[in-house]
Order: C-alpha cells, then structure tokens, then sequence
C-alpha cells in the first residue's frame, strides 16, 4: 500500500508535465523558433502547396487551379530535365572534392607551428569572406576571351596559342566555373579540419612515430581516424551549399553557353521569375527539398552521435 | 652497431620527414597563389584606366596608375558616386541591423539549448541547424508572398527578416558550443550568493561569452553583407539596394568598364575583410569548439 503511494508520488512526470515545468526554458528559445516558423516552417508549408496548382503568372493566388501531379510530369517529361541533373551532379561532386582536398592540405599544412602561420592562415581564409558576386565578376574578367589575365598568362607560358575562351565555351565552361567555386569554398573546410585537427592526441601521433610509423601511415591510421567526424560535417555542408549553389553561375553565365553550366537552382530561378511558370518551379524546389532532407538526416546523425559522445562525458 | 642503426634511423626519419614537409610547403604556396591571384588582378585591374585595361596582352602592372575609379566611386557630387554611397549605406544599415537582432535572438537561444533539459529540446535544436539545408531559392516565391502580403516588398525590413533567420542556425550552434565550455558551477555558485537564474546568465555567463557573440556577430555580418538572392528578388527599387546588387546594376550598365567594377567591388570586400581579419581569431575558435564538441 505505502509502495504504491510512494510510486505515485515519485511517478516519472509525463511529457506534458515536464514540459510544464520547464516552461520558463521555453522563453528562451522562443523568439528564435517563431523567426524561424514565420520564415521557414510556412514557406516550405507554401511551395508543397504551390507545386500542385497552375497559378497565373501575376502570382495571383485566388486564381489558381488544382492540377496533381502534372508539374513534376512536367518537369521529368522536359529534355532539359536529366542535362540539368548531370550538370549538378558534376558541379556537385567536384566542387565539393577540390574543395575538401585542398582545405585537408591546407589544414594539415597550416597545423604545424612556423614563423607566417597565422598571416597565411588569414590570407587563405579571405576567398570565404569575400562576397560570391564579388568572386563572379573578377573570375569573369579574368576570364574574359580577349583581355583576361589567365588566358594571356598562359599564352606567355606558352601553354596555348591562343587565348582559351573559357565561359563561352561549352566544353570549358562548367570546369571554369567549379574553379571558381573551389576557390571560394576550400577555406570553409580549411577552418573546420584545422579545427578537428586539434583534437587529434599529441602523444598518440609521438607513440607512432617511436613505433617506426612513417609520416603517411601517421597521417592515416592515427590523424585521419580523428577527423571522421568533422570529415563528415564538413563534406555534406559541402555538398548542401554546393548543391544550392546559384550566384557564381547566374552571374558569370547565367546557365549558358547554350544550357553548359544550367544547374537545378538557375533552372528554379529562371522557370519562377524568368518564365513565371510558379507551379513547375515550386515543384522543382518540392523535389530539391526532398533531396535536401536525406543530406540532412545524415548530417544531424553525424552531428549527434558527437552530441550523445559529449553527454556520456 | 646499435649506434649506427639509430643514426641511420634518425637520418631515414629525417629524410622522409623533410619530404612531407617540403611537400606541404610547395603545395602552401601553390594554394596561396590561387587564393591571391584573383584578389591582386582586381586590384591592379582598378587602377588602370579603361583604355589601358582594354589591352592585349595586359599591363601586368598598370603604366599609369590611377585612383581616378575610386574617386568616382566615393564622389558624392556625381551620379555613379551617390549610387554608390547610397548602396553602401543600405548595406551597412541591413547588415547592421540583422547582426544586432541575430545575437539578441541567439543567446537565449543557444544558453537555453546549452543549459536546459527541457522536452523537445534535441528535436528543436536539429530543427534549427537542418535551417542550413535549406535552398534560399526553395524560399523565394513564397517569401515573396509573404512580404508582398506584409507590405515589406521594396523595404529593408524583408531583407533583415530574411538575414536573421539563415544566420541564425549557425549562430546558435556557435554560441552553444562556448556555453558548453563554461562551467555550470560559476552560475550555481552565484545563485548561492543569491543571484536570480538570470543576474547568473548576464553577469557571468555572458562576459564569459563574449568571444563567441563576437564569432556570431562577425558570421551574420558577413552574410548579411554578402547576399545576393532576396535583395535581388526583393529590392526594385534602386535606392533601396544594398551593394550586391547595385554592383549587378553598375555592372549591366557600364559592360565594358572592368576597372570601374573592379574597383566597386574592392570597396565591397574591404569592410568584410578588414572585420574578419581583426576578429578570425574569435571565430576560428568559436568553430572549433562548435564544430569539434558536437
């Protein structure tokens, strides 16, 4: 009888209660989670909705029509459709390895105490702050068919003949643009490895080496291991930013020459505010969304299996 | 005999070891090269005059440098120079603006998330940081409805309200990880003294965490600054632009002016440089701790 009472008393309090409880928490994160409803919960709401109706080009919503699925037939019925996607794919992928391989480098380069470190750490790091509208327009003068610097440079290395015409060209065009975009991104990886780089035990990497471990099997068996984690974040980060990447291609070629270097998100763009075709366009972003969302559960998997490491502890 | 294997040992060590190194200088190098090679061509391109820009092959070094675009650019008496200043201004305000309500939104945020176990906690928390996967073109038509409906078209309130939201994951995830490292018994033991939940936060708490508000400061501004799409989907009227897209306006109206463009988009990039020069060691170490303790 009085172990029942005492179960009763010290019952674990149900999800509502604790929530009760804690309601001043609540308060706290608050004003972040209504931003965040106003601004993200209710437009995701809105393109579901938008890419299963034919809405007018004037954006007016009381006229618009129920029509299922036809956007996304729409959609894989164009011919543009799987040029798009493998320009992605391509964009995708090898912007996100260049980067990460050239900020692995860096990081491992950069880790190492000598006199300049921080200076250059600081001069690597500028490409990442430095405005991708920036970034576009001085690549596209450098670029340029007839004045640009690399062109010419390669001209007097002898390296060419001619000035190669890089963005105009359809062949060059996309490989053009990944370098731009290499450039702009390797850093963000820099800071992130060299950051997991700190985490990797001094003593471990000194028992290796009076193992006879030699400095690539270091690298490997004990550094490497060490930074699967961040690896992890840092290239779906990568992927995701890379993936909805938009302002290097729009400005330096808009999509062309002749579809080159059209990726999903200029394709987005130009099918809402170009051809005000809002339905198509929506459902383009239902199925960019639906993609997104896989990247993501994998990145809050990699996120919080450190998370739950940090709480054991 | 064993003396002789552990020299010879030692000279193998250093042999290789010398390798890896040289190796990682002569890459350093190469990487430094590309990293400055675009960012030293747009400033000699500024100081060049359009004909002499217009050259084959190019003034690798200008023959008569001029400041002649900056003075343009920074002229309040002409038309360029007003367009100018005024996207410049605009750009200032919206950036400065969002950072502010950026920090006051995620310090709470991130404390809370840091310090209380209340239910939902985790589920809201990957809830803010999957913000990051997030297409800002998927947001686009409908947040264009949405400040259509507010009255916020052609204002920068949209764009704040915009800013805030995509700088914010990441501020909270910043922040989140310098409460992580303050020790919970410096709050407990001014709640002894006598101080309320918050006097603790705002007193110790939060001068313990100034490194990291200055980190989230420093990201929003930069990407507030930066942003190219909403103020370019947003913004149609041209006082209101801020200086992406003013320097898109510059650029489709004056084609063949490279050293006027290079020059416009110099001054853009120096506020941002010059504030994260000054401040990356904050943020270095703020992304470390956010990055590594998760």
């Amino acid at each position: 009888m009085r172990g029942r009472q005492l179960d009763e008393v010290y019952r674990k309090p149900n999800v509502a209660e604790r929530a009760w409880q804690s309601r001043a928490d609540y308060l706290y994160v608050m004003p972040a989670i209504v931003v965040m409803l106003v601004v993200i919960a209710y437009p995701v709401y809105y393109t579901i909705e938008l890419s299963f109706f034919k809405t007018p080009p004037s954006l007016q919503l009381k006229d618009k029509i129920f029509i299922g699925f036809d956007n996304y037939t729409t959609i894989l019925g164009q011919a543009s459709f799987w040029k798009v996607t493998v320009n992605t794919l391509i964009w995708t992928f090898f912007s996100t390895l260049f980067a990460f391989v050239l900020g692995l480098g860096a990081a491992l380069a950069l880790h190492r105490e000598f006199v300049g470190r921080a200076f250059l750490r600081a001069i690597l790091l500028i490409p990442w702050v430095v405005s991708a509208v920036a970034a576009s327009y001085v690549w596209k003068w450098m670029y340029h068919s007839d004045f640009g610097a690399i062109g010419a440079l390669m001209v007097q290395l002898g390296v060419t003949d001619q000035p190669i015409n890089f963005i105009d060209n359809t062949t060059t065009a996309l490989p053009s643009l990944i370098v731009i975009n290499v450039w702009k991104e390797f850093s963000f990886a820099m800071i992130m490895l060299m950051a997991g780089l700190q985490t990797v035990p001094e003593q471990l990497l000194r028992a290796a080496k009076v193992d006879g471990a030699n400095a690539w099997q270091r690298f490997w068996h004990v550094t490497f291991p060490h930074l699967a984690g961040v690896s992890t974040v840092t290239i779906l980060l990568l992927l995701v930013t890379n993936f909805n990447s938009f302002i290097i291609p729009w400005l330096t070629t808009g999509g062309g020459p002749a579809g080159a270097t059209d990726i999903w998100i200029t394709q987005i763009y130009q099918l809402a505010f170009g051809r005000q075709r809002w339905g198509v366009a929506a459902a383009y972003s239902v199925l960019l969304f639906l993609i997104m969302m896989t990247l993501g559960y994998f990145y809050v998997r990699a996120l919080s299996r450190g998370d739950d490491k940090r709480e054991v502890a | 005999m064993s003396t002789l294997t552990a020299s010879q040992d030692r000279a193998v060590a250093r042999t290789s070891f010398d390798g890896w190194r040289w190796g990682g200088r002569l890459f350093l190098v190469f990487l430094v090269g590309f990293t400055v090679m675009p960012m030293a061509w747009m400033l000699i391109t500024s100081l060049k005059t359009g004909f002499a820009a217009m050259q084959y092959p190019p003034q690798w070094w200008p023959t008569e440098p001029t400041l002649d675009n900056y003075w343009r650019l920074l002229d309040p008496r002409g038309q360029v120079g007003q367009d100018f200043l005024r996207y410049f201004g605009n750009s200032v305000w919206v950036s400065v603006a969002t950072t502010v309500l950026a920090v006051v939104v995620a310090v709470p945020a991130a404390y809370a998330f840091s310090r209380f176990r209340f239910p939902g906690r985790t589920f809201l928390f990957f809830a803010v940081l999957l913000r990051n996967m997030f297409p800002a073109v998927i947001f686009l038509v409908p947040l264009f409805i949405l400040m259509r409906w507010l009255g916020l078209v052609n204002t920068h309130g949209s764009l704040i309200l915009t800013y805030l939201t995509f700088g914010l994951p990441l501020a909270i995830w910043l922040l989140k990880g310098f409460y992580d490292n303050i020790p919970i018994q410096l709050e407990q033991a001014a709640r002894i003294d006598g101080a309320t939940r918050f006097q603790a936060f705002f007193y110790i708490v939060m001068p313990l965490s100034t490194p990291g508000i200055i980190a989230t400061s420093i990201y929003s501004f930069i990407g507030a600054w930066n942003e190219y799409i909403y103020a370019y989907t947003f913004l149609t009227r041209h006082d209101q632009m801020t200086l992406p897209v003013g320097i898109q306006r510059f650029f489709s109206e004056n084609a063949t002016d490279w050293p006027g463009l290079m020059a416009a988009t110099f001054l853009m990039s120096v506020p941002v440089v010059v504030l994260f020069l000054v401040l990356q060691r904050y943020f270095v170490r703020a992304l470390a701790e956010g990055a590594v303790k998760h």
